[in-house]
């Protein structure tokens, strides 16, 4: 079960894709799609597509699993920064 | 107030700046570089061709009576007071309709010429009422100082003859009265509503010693067209139009100069003042926004700051359900602290964020995103502009490299085709729109691009315009179609395109364009507009010497609001029109510091000056000076909190100065996320919609009462000036300030002009700005740095930010709000004159006269269909809810189209809009939303909650209302 809050990164993710179909075949569509991702995305919203795409591949189309496996191979080779700061805090 | 003799001004200055915004010098500017020098009382003057001899004396110190004349208005010579001596010249010319010639020799003062002045004064005089002392004009008042300039003794016709001494008061206005018995039928306040504001609602009625300033059909002002702008007001030279403030509270004895907040055209005003009241706001005739118009808004709707309603004390409570209590800064910070480090600690870092808002000043903006990063530790920072002009910054930033508008708006004065996109000007952005139809009248063609037939097409003297009236929705299909035509019928401007553009993104851009799928002929059955038409106004736009674009959230507010803001931007570079005056892609911002706060970094992914989160160098400047590191993540978008709230992982928000209760679509969905966070810290000035679910009340500043900069639609930064103390005792920034040392993050300001050096010494695009500069030059218009140290009027003059302009394809794509059988009507939303936005500051102020409650136009085909007559009750539906409003009969738009506005809260306009968005941005798709209609006896039952909750909240709120008077009473002891 896909709670709306994934539900609605789907819809958003399909509409990315959709609005980028012009730049070519499916690599770079995807490549596109990826980057803005990237870009404009919050961490945790990759997360979570990132997360339904291997629980529940299904639910996604062929086009929205490149895209994520691209965002998700992106992110495996970043490394998240901590935070001293508010880490230090809690 | 009038000046006669300025010794500062003895020789004209070739600039404007040597000018003196305070002072009248009785004829427009001529704006010849052909150099024309005279002698006026023998004082040598050089000014340029077509100069009136009344103006060219002014700027050489001396100053002619003069009573008809204003140099806001052509000159008209119907007083002839201002009649003159000329060398060679018969008779006594009127100086103000006399234009410069070289050697001219012209006297002022002879005594043919004085007695002349006095009989017309005493023509005057004898039928002017003479009780100047309890005249609300006493002391401000033309006709008195002219009387007095030449020496009126006596009046020897008496005063029982005919006169128009007991001609009846219109007091129908709220805001001014006109007594026609003061009136000397200059026409000025007629001209100012021609020239100025273009309404053309006023008239000289009758002729010889009947002639009257009639409105309309001899209406009452308030039953006529006239739009409440001030103009006529500001032009009259007696007390006949005369703001009813004054007349109640008497001359005002300071001034200072600040900027409106309401649009996004940023008038300048003068805050007149006595002591700490405010007694009128006058356009500032030194603005470069405005120069010295209004609109009914920013000249009259400012008693809000002074309501009643106005939080003045912060307070705190632990449930939406508790009575809010009142306490000191200290505690209401110390609370607030406490439970956002408390979320934190338990949900994590991600879990709290803050919205800007895109009315408050930039400096408070930016801190307020700081405050996100720096002290909460991520990027969940977003402002009001998700939901309006977000695509303008994705759109423009992919295109021409910066995401701002291209011009000033007296770019629009030379301006040959003015095309208008999803943008209503005339209620809007009134002041531009006035603007707008000067250049109309002028004969600038224009071409509308809307479902409604909005009133700039309508322009007394401006032409037939073209209106494109498309179905809401299919705006990328017709600019796709328009483009077609220009590339297909070899209307390009090649030059530009060879010499200024991205070659391969040409090419491929140019190939998609010209496919036959984008052509008028095949996009017409989407659009509902003839091919032929498209192919007209694409041909007019194209062929003019300069095509000037003005957009709106007609625009924007779309699931391919983002394509559509790239589809504008190809249009105007595939003519050339970049980079030059009159040309330009214009978006219309719509509250007054909308380019601002996007400007400061509001947006989740963006640091000040559009600068990416995650660009390791930008990071570390900012690091370098904030002194702690920065998320290299986007942060969560306002949607996407909702959305995270609504699941449990989003608990708390700081909201300064925005609603978004009643302004973001799907009302449900909203509340029930603001219900879902733990603590929600609300900054505003009243108890809004959004703060009816807080925890956290803290008192807002309004834009009196405070310093700071807001920035226009044309990048222009203007100082806003403290006219009053901030009710609460602090400036918005400074309770941010005190928060984040609450929170344990410092921040020690001790002006705004210190916290705009900090943002001068992060943002590549304000490098030169700053508080003298603004002082000196009045305004500066970004990029101002080395490049650039005056400001950028004109961007992409010479190339873009990101060297090459880029063609964008952009692909139409219908939007998934569809009307269907059970739905087969199209909602689309929109603004009116009088009222602002959520109307939270409007609907406190007379301007809720004009407008009092929100109603559902609809076409009469569409009324009859369902048997619906003009004020019947409507039930709207749409696939996510329903509300209730009055019905009104329309033809602006075409069947199938319904339109309302969302000032009021309980109307519920945006129950019924859906979640929809942009593809890139998120901007909410407000101006589509498939709605069925019908006749109905009661409100909806979301109407029926929010009457209960409001009255709820009202009385959870009043023991504190009360407590926060009593202790505001003692303070002020």
């Amino acid at each position: 079960m896909i709670d709306q809050q994934v539900n609605n990164l789907i819809k958003m993710l399909d509409q990315i894709i959709a609005n980028n179909r012009h730049h070519g075949d499916d690599d770079k569509v995807t490549d596109v799609a990826a980057d803005h991702l990237h870009k404009f995305w919050a961490r945790s919203m990759k997360q979570q597509v990132i997360e339904c795409a291997n629980e529940n591949p299904e639910a996604l189309s062929g086009l929205s699993r490149m895209t994520i496996g691209k965002l998700a191979g992106a992110a495996d080779s970043k490394e998240s920064l901590p935070h001293p700061q508010c880490d230090e805090d809690r | 107030m009038l000046h006669y003799y300025d010794p500062s001004i003895q020789s004209y200055e070739p600039s404007k700046s040597g000018l003196n915004p305070d002072f009248d010098y009785g004829t427009p500017a001529s704006v010849s570089e052909t150099l024309v020098s005279i002698s006026v009382d023998g004082r040598a003057i050089t000014v340029p061709e077509g100069t009136s001899v009344l103006r060219a004396s002014a700027l050489a110190g001396i100053n002619i009576p003069k009573l008809c004349a204003s140099d806001n208005l052509e000159a008209f010579g119907s007083c002839r007071l201002c009649a003159v001596e000329i060398e060679g010249r018969r008779g006594y010319p009127a100086s103000c309709t006399t234009p410069v010639a070289e050697g001219m020799e012209v006297t002022t003062q002879t005594g043919k010429l004085a007695k002349m002045r006095r009989n017309i004064m005493e023509l005057y005089i004898s039928d002017h009422p003479l009780d100047c002392l309890t005249c609300p004009a006493n002391g401000n008042c033309e006709l008195q100082d002219v009387a007095g300039a030449v020496g009126l003794r006596e009046v020897r016709y008496g005063f029982e003859g005919e006169n128009h001494l007991d001609a009846e008061i219109d007091d129908s206005n709220p805001y001014f009265s006109f007594d026609p018995s003061k009136c000397i039928v200059c026409s000025r306040c007629v001209r100012a509503c021609e020239e100025v504001q273009g309404t053309f609602a006023l008239t000289i009625e009758g002729r010889g010693f009947d002639s009257k300033v009639a409105a309309s059909q001899n209406d009452p002002f308030m039953d006529s067209e006239c739009v409440s702008c001030g103009a006529c007001v500001q032009a009259c030279p007696t007390s006949t139009l005369m703001e009813k403030s004054v007349i109640d509270a008497g001359q005002p004895e300071h001034s200072v100069v600040t900027t409106c907040a309401y649009c996004g055209v940023g008038c300048s005003f003068k805050a007149e003042m006595k002591g700490d009241q405010l007694i009128r706001m006058v356009p500032y005739k030194g603005g470069e926004a405005n120069h010295g118009h209004s609109c009914v808004k920013g000249r009259f709707a400012f008693g809000y700051a002074t309501h009643d309603d106005r939080i003045k004390e912060p307070m705190i409570r632990d449930s939406i359900n508790d009575p809010w209590k009142v306490v000191s800064w200290d505690e209401a910070l110390a609370f607030s602290a406490k439970k956002l480090k408390g979320i934190q600690a338990k949900y994590g870092r991600e879990s709290i964020g803050g919205i800007t808002s895109s009315r408050c000043t930039n400096e408070e903006t930016y801190l307020v995103q700081k405050l996100v990063r720096a002290a909460f530790g991520n990027n969940n920072t977003d402002t009001c502009a998700r939901v309006c002009h977000s695509p303008t910054g994705y759109g423009l930033k992919t295109t021409l490299g910066e995401s701002a508008g291209t011009q000033t708006f007296d770019s629009v004065m030379k301006a040959d085709t003015i095309m208008v996109i999803g943008a209503n000007p005339t209620d809007a952005h009134p002041v531009f729109g006035s603007l707008m139809r000067k250049r109309l009248r002028q004969g600038a063609k224009l071409i509308v691009i809307d479902p409604r037939r909005i009133d700039v097409l309508n322009t007394p003297h401006g032409g037939e315009g073209i209106h494109l009236p498309l179905r809401p929705g299919t705006n990328v299909a017709i600019v796709n179609a328009l483009a077609h035509v220009i590339v297909t019928e070899g209307l390009e401007d090649q030059n530009f395109i060879n010499s200024r553009c991205d070659t391969g993104a040409y090419n491929i851009w140019r190939t998609f364009i010209a496919e036959e799928r984008n052509s008028p002929e095949a996009m017409e059955e989407v659009t509902g507009v003839s091919a032929s038409k498209v192919r007209e106004a694409a041909r007019v736009y194209a062929g003019a010497g300069n095509g000037a674009i003005y957009y709106g959230l007609g625009v924007t507010e779309h699931s391919q609001g983002s394509t559509m803001v790239m589809g504008i931007a190809n249009l105007a570079l595939a003519t050339g029109n970049i980079g030059k005056e009159g040309g330009g892609v214009n978006p219309l911002r719509g509250q007054n510091n909308v380019q601002g706060s996007c400007d400061m970094g509001s947006f989740p992914h963006e640091l000040p000056g559009y600068q990416h989160v995650n660009d390791p160098k930008v990071r570390e400047r900012f690091q370098s000076v904030w002194g702690v590191p920065i998320d290299d993540e986007p942060g969560l978008r306002i949607p996407n909190m909702f959305d995270a709230a609504i699941a449990g992982t989003f608990k708390a928000m700081y909201v300064q100065g925005e609603d978004i209760a009643q302004s973001d679509p799907n009302t449900q969905h909203v509340e029930a996320a603001l219900k879902s966070l733990d603590c929600l810290i609300v900054q505003d000035i009243f108890l809004n919609e959004t703060a009816k679910y807080a925890h956290v009340l803290l008192p807002g500043s309004t834009f009196l009462e405070k310093n700071g900069t807001f920035t226009n639609a044309e990048r222009r930064i203007n100082r806003v000036r403290k006219v009053m103390e901030p009710i609460a005792g602090m400036e918005d920034w400074q309770v941010t300030m005190a928060l984040s040392n609450a929170l344990g993050y410092p921040m020690n300001y001790n002006h705004p002009s210190e916290i705009m050096d900090e943002i001068a010494s992060l943002t590549p695009t304000f490098t030169g700005v700053d508080y003298d500069k603004l002082e000196q030059l009045g305004s500066i218009q970004w990029p101002c740095n080395d490049d650039n140290p005056q400001g950028t009027p004109t961007m992409h003059e010479v190339e873009f930010p990101i060297g090459k302009g880029r063609f964008a394809v952009t692909e139409y794509l219908a939007t998934e709000e569809r009307a269907s059988r059970r739905f087969p009507l199209l909602l689309t939303t929109g603004r009116i004159l009088s009222q602002y936005n959520v109307g939270a500051q409007t609907r406190r102020t007379n301007n809720s006269d004009w407008h009092e409650e929100d109603v559902l136009e609809l076409h009469p085909s569409d009324a009859e269909l369902r048997g619906v007559s003009d004020g019947d009750w409507l039930g709207i539906s749409s696939r996510v809810g329903h509300t209730v409003l009055r019905a009104k009969l329309s033809t602006r738009m075409l069947p199938g189209v319904v339109y309302t506005t969302f000032h009021h809260p309980g109307s519920g306009a945006n129950v019924v809009t859906t979640d929809n968005s942009d593809w890139a941005t998120n901007c909410p798709e407000y101006k589509v939303t498939a709605v069925q209609v019908e006749k109905v006896s009661q409100p909806s039952d979301w109407q029926r909650d929010f009457v209960d909750f409001d009255k709820r909240q009202q009385a959870l709120l009043k023991p504190a209302m009360g407590q926060q008077e009593s202790r505001h009473a003692n303070t002020l002891k």
